[in-house]
């Protein structure tokens, strides 16, 4: 999860803004014709604007468009087999790469907190608030904690079997199940001893 | 208007009582106990005995050392003073903060009144930022604005972690994690402060700074905790506990001198006692 | 099986968001209803393991290695309630932060993954646990096992189904694709899931959904300590849907497989199509639904494709029966002694 800290004018911006601009610019994007042209230069140019705006460095955005490609191509190809759907291989490989550039630069301009508060004035369910907010929060002690215990386990394997390692990792997982549940009861006591209701 | 009745409801004025002085109902006469504990009982829903008729007082200035073997009951006793246990309070109150009765009807007031830290700072700070998390307790108590930002910046500079607001939880140090947590329930304006195991994980220099910052904090303090060194430098008292029970309650140097009432008990003398005098 | 933007059409997009917002508005109704305040931690906490878990390295072969994706895990665990909206939470991070599938396909995303995945893959790992004559434990991880496997194909058909229903890729090619590739990447799933499920009884039975607790029994009070007030007060797990919730993520999940399957699947197009007409899903004047068999059988290799993928999940699935009895069986311990075994103590043994 990465951003950079605000310099930008869309750094700046509102939050809200941001993800309801995405979504209207991922819509758009997605729903338009399935042949290249030049309707296609209109999100392009506002997305190469954006994306100029937000002082994105170009090594990153690679870094992030290449992943993606294997997927976009993957399902992709398969409208080869169609002589119909054919014909729009181009443009569905564009149109994708393009949404994923949008949310590129909202996710580049707007650290996740900020996302949060933007969801929660869009009025998304106090219940999946709390979730997306205690995640993120957690995410990185868990990972932690799953890390230590490999880190264990691999000091007490001697064996490089592959079933062994699946073995460990079930069992790490599970003790992590369980320990998550016990930490979530002490997160719920620590909330009410400072009148959390 | 409205945010500052509420405050004044819940005994908290936001701009003094970080440390439980200058409270506005006065926090009772000099006299008055800040924490009083009354044949407090507990069983597991299984059916063992986690405390069995523990009572004592904490004066309004005082520091306890609560100390015992594993399985003791500390941290459940803990738990009590917050109304945190039992699940339904009992009608006779077994609890008095500040003379106020722990009731089901009180229990917004005790918690505010007895700042809680637990052991593992990691299950406290719950928010995705310092300044969310230490907020979070005034939040409740319905302060907010331009009054709650001033009361985190001065929660934040007790602890001596000011400029901190910013950062993010996950990439604090333990000690500094330890101390926000602190900031977070001095920010409630409690009047007694309760430490579970406030030292442990901390490297000796952490050690001494928190320990420096508890001596600094007025007001009632009741720390459970293993580290003997820790309960001699700042508690004037301490209490035992084993097996759920209360056996010994006494002035600090008298109590952990008195090597086989330590040993008996699954601690021991601490070393900076050992060459002193058990009267001396 | 995270779709980008750019493949769904507008209709598609459409109904798969409206299914997948009536599904977890089914479940946050249920959570509300259901779930302590106490409870209500766990849920961004389970966000946050199912995260973590999906970043362990499972060696595959060679090099390579694969990633739970967990929703049927999350069921078993959780319950399908609790595991809808936890699913839900970790798809929308991974589609704002990471990228990982499309914002207008996250409807679609969430039908895939947290509706039809994780319910229904729980639902046939009810069915299963409750008909294996098995002792209970093992045979709660040979359903969880088989359950991962199933949860994973299922999935992989509907959403072959809606690349097929937005005109992307026809049926015949994205149905063998999809599904050939999720027969063997859900056996991978289907054994974490199992592997997991085990651990989680060994180490504390009661916090599996379906044993007659899950975790929302097995929580309540300082770890063990609450644990006997819960079980008498709950009911067969708490969150764990039971009739009404049961049948509102069926339905759903029926009404997927109409939608985005059948059409496609069913070899009598013209009665399916009636059907989709009165469900309101056809329009007498937009294009037929229903692709008519010219277009797609001109590549005779193709249009053998489907019939040889399905035969290929019929044979997928006899092998995920019989490597999910061998792991209950052979490698899950007797459990038995782990239920006798007192409930933990207090966490807080100071």
């Amino acid at each position: 999860m990465k951003y950079e800290t605000g310099c930008t004018a869309l750094h700046r911006a509102s939050p809200r803004v941001k993800l309801v601009a995405a979504l209207i610019l991922v819509t758009g994007t997605a729903l338009l014709p399935r042949r290249l042209g030049p309707v296609y230069f209109a999100p392009a140019a506002v997305l190469g604007g954006l994306w100029l705006a937000s002082r994105m460095p170009l090594r990153y955005t690679l870094r992030r468009l290449l992943p993606a490609q294997t997927f976009i191509l993957g399902i992709a190809l398969l409208s080869l087999f169609s002589p119909s759907a054919r014909p729009g291989f181009p443009a569905t490989v564009t149109k994708s790469n393009l949404c994923i550039l949008a949310l590129l630069v909202l996710g580049w301009t707007t650290p996740f907190p900020e996302l949060l508060q933007a969801l929660r004035r869009l009025r998304l369910p106090s219940v999946m608030l709390t979730t997306l907010a205690l995640m993120c929060r957690y995410l990185p002690v868990l990972a932690e904690e799953a890390r230590r215990m490999e880190r264990a386990r691999a000091s007490r394997t001697f064996s490089r079997k592959r079933r062994i390692a699946w073995q460990n990792l079930g069992a790490i997982l599970g003790r992590l199940f369980v320990r998550t549940a016990d930490r979530a009861e002490r997160i719920y006591l620590a909330m009410c001893a400072r009148g959390w209701r | 208007m409205k945010e500052e009745a509420r405050s004044a409801e819940c005994g908290v004025r936001s701009e003094v009582s970080l440390t439980g002085e200058g409270r506005s109902d006065g926090g009772g006469p000099r006299g008055v106990a800040a924490l009083r504990v009354c044949e407090l009982s507990y069983c597991y829903p299984q059916g063992q005995a986690a405390l069995e008729k523990v009572s004592f007082s904490v004066a309004p200035d005082e520091c306890i050392g609560v100390l015992g073997p594993n399985g003791a009951g500390k941290s459940t006793l803990l738990l009590h003073l917050n109304g945190l246990l039992p699940d339904r309070l009992p009608k006779e109150p077994n609890i008095r903060v500040d003379d106020q009765p722990l009731v089901a009807g009180t229990i917004d007031l005790i918690r505010q009144r007895v700042g809680l830290l637990f052991q593992d700072p990691e299950d406290q700070l719950i928010s995705a930022s310092v300044f969310e998390d230490v907020a979070f307790g005034p939040r409740q108590l319905g302060v907010g604005g331009a009054e709650l930002q001033g009361l985190v910046g001065r929660s934040l500079g007790l602890v001596g972690l000011q400029g901190f607001e910013g950062r993010e939880p996950h990439r604090l140090s333990h000690g500094e994690k330890r101390r926000v947590c602190l900031a977070g329930v001095l920010a409630c304006g409690p009047s007694v402060l309760v430490l579970d195991e406030p030292s442990s994980g901390l490297d000796p220099r952490g050690r001494r700074e928190f320990k420096a910052l508890l001596r600094g904090l007025p007001g009632a303090k009741l720390i459970a905790t293993h580290d003997l060194e820790l309960v001699v430098d700042l508690c004037s008292r301490v209490l035992i506990l084993d097996q759920g029970r209360l056996v010994a309650e006494g002035p600090t140097l008298s109590l952990l001198s008195n090597e086989e009432l330590m040993l008996a008990h699954g601690l021991e003398r601490p070393h900076s006692l050992l060459h002193l005098h058990p009267h001396g | 099986m995270h779709l980008p933007d750019g493949f769904l059409d507008a209709k598609t997009a459409l109904l798969s968001t409206g299914a997948a917002a009536a599904g977890v508005g089914l479940a946050l109704r249920q959570v509300r209803r259901t779930l302590e305040p106490r409870q209500m931690p766990m849920l961004g906490l389970a966000a946050a393991f199912v995260f973590a878990a999906q970043m362990l390295n499972f060696p595959v072969a060679g090099g390579t290695s694969g990633h739970l994706v967990g929703g049927v895990l999350t069921a078993i665990l959780l319950g399908p309630a609790a595991a809808v909206l936890v699913m839900t939470c970790v798809l929308m991070v991974q589609c704002l932060v990471f990228n990982d599938g499309g914002l207008l396909a996250l409807g679609a995303n969430v039908f895939n993954m947290a509706i039809v995945n994780a319910c229904g893959g729980y639902f046939v790992f009810r069915v299963l646990k409750g008909v294996m004559r098995m002792e209970k434990n093992r045979a709660t991880v040979f359903a969880a096992a088989f359950a991962g496997w199933f949860g994973t194909v299922l999935a992989s058909i509907t959403c072959a189904g809606q690349l097929a229903l937005s005109d992307q890729s026809p049926w015949s090619a994205a149905f063998p694709a999809m599904a050939l590739v999720h027969i063997v990447i859900g056996v991978g799933e289907g054994l974490a899931t199992g592997l997991i499920t085990m651990a989680a009884l060994r180490a504390r039975p009661e916090l599996v959904a379906g044993t007659g607790g899950g975790v929302w029994a097995g929580m309540g009070g300082m770890g063990g300590m609450g644990i006997m007030k819960q079980r008498l007060a709950g009911t067969g797990g708490g969150v764990c849907a039971h009739g009404g919730g049961f049948l509102g993520y069926g339905l759903l999940i029926a009404l997927g497989l109409v939608v985005f399957v059948a059409p496609f699947a069913c070899p009598w197009p013209d009665g399916l199509e009636a059907v989709a007409k009165s469900l309101g899903f056809a329009n007498q004047s937009a294009p037929p639904l229903i692709k008519g068999p010219v277009s797609e059988y001109r590549l005779p290799f193709i249009s053998s494709m489907a019939a040889a993928t399905a035969v290929a999940g019929v044979i997928g699935a006899l092998l995920a029966f019989v490597g999910a009895y061998g792991l209950a069986r052979f490698l899950a311990p007797d459990l038995e002694a782990a239920k006798k075994d007192a409930p933990r103590g207090s966490n807080f043994e100071v």
